[in-house]
């Protein structure tokens, strides 16, 4: 899966968990900022990692909502575990 | 139909020796002091809780989870704690009383996963949802959406409770038992975040309901 594949499988999770930010989510970047940009809290966080789970079958391992700055770090994580 | 829940938690376990000790131990001093009193919402609310179930009350001080204790007298509790209580010295005591650390700063996922197997092993965890003692003016603060989380991933219902202090050394506690909130019954699957936070409110409407139980004058 390449990177432009995540980042579009993503926007499908944001949009399935939380469709009051749709044009920001729509609009997002790898250098989107999930918490500034993006409006994450750190239970919307908990709420992505389950989705992005269930959804590509890949397993978090004991991360903080902190970890994740950015959505590009979400998506180079998401491509290690795919790996 | 009610759902099964599995419960498999054993009735003697060494896991439970320390627990068990001091909750046996506190019983009788804690019964002449608290002198509790229970209220029940509904019919519904005064079924024994079985299996995994997530229970969450008022918090107003320190002494709140014996009080929760207490309420829920016959099972034993998890109680989500925040991670600075494990970086005590009284971290055995938080260990032997099967606490689980969460960090409030920055909530990871092995506190979530941890939480959501107990619950699904079929105990009882309990968590303040205000994330904090509140001002103590008898306002609950807002309550956070985590717990709602926490009971979709574990597929158990929510049991609200309110424990209404003692305000002088004479008076009784209260406690308010509400009726267990099933939200897989409700949603069958995990509902989207607007709904998630929607239900944190619709909760703690909950909780101000019962606490205008707990200090409603007896007949």
């Amino acid at each position: 899966m390449s990177r432009t594949e995540i980042i579009e499988k993503l926007k499908e999770i944001l949009l399935a968990a939380d469709d009051r930010n749709r044009d920001k989510v729509l609009a997002c970047t790898e250098d989107s900022r999930l918490v500034a940009d993006l409006g994450f809290s750190s239970v919307s966080m908990l709420y992505m990692v389950i989705a992005i789970e269930e959804e590509m079958n890949i397993r978090f391992d004991n991360v903080g909502a902190s970890d994740f700055e950015t959505l590009g770090n979400v998506v180079t994580y998401i491509e290690a575990k795919l790996k | 139909m009610e759902q099964k829940r599995p419960n498999r938690a054993k009735l003697f376990s060494l896991r439970y020796l320390v627990y068990d000790f001091v909750k046996a131990s506190a019983a009788l001093p804690g019964m002449i002091w608290l002198r509790p009193r229970w209220r029940f919402e509904s019919k519904a609310a005064r079924k024994f809780i079985r299996g995994g179930a997530l229970l969450i009350a008022n918090h107003s001080g320190f002494f709140d989870p014996v009080n929760v204790m207490f309420a829920v007298w016959y099972r034993r509790h998890h109680f989500v704690c925040s991670r600075e209580f494990f970086d005590s010295k009284a971290r055995w005591w938080f260990e032997r009383f099967m606490c689980i650390p969460i960090d409030r700063q920055n909530f990871n996922f092995g506190s979530l996963r941890e939480i959501t197997d107990e619950l699904r092993n079929g105990a009882l965890v309990s968590i303040f949802p205000e994330g904090h003692i509140n001002d103590g003016s008898g306002d609950l603060s807002a309550f956070k959406s985590g717990p709602v989380l926490i009971a979709l991933q574990g597929k158990v219902p929510i049991v609200p409770v309110y424990v209404r202090p003692k305000e002088r050394f004479w008076n009784r506690v209260t406690f308010v038992i509400g009726e267990p909130i099933d939200l897989i019954a409700r949603y069958g699957r995990r509902p989207p975040m607007s709904e998630i936070d929607a239900i944190a409110e619709e909760l703690h409407r909950k909780e101000e309901a019962l606490k205008q139980i707990a200090y409603q004058k007896r007949r």
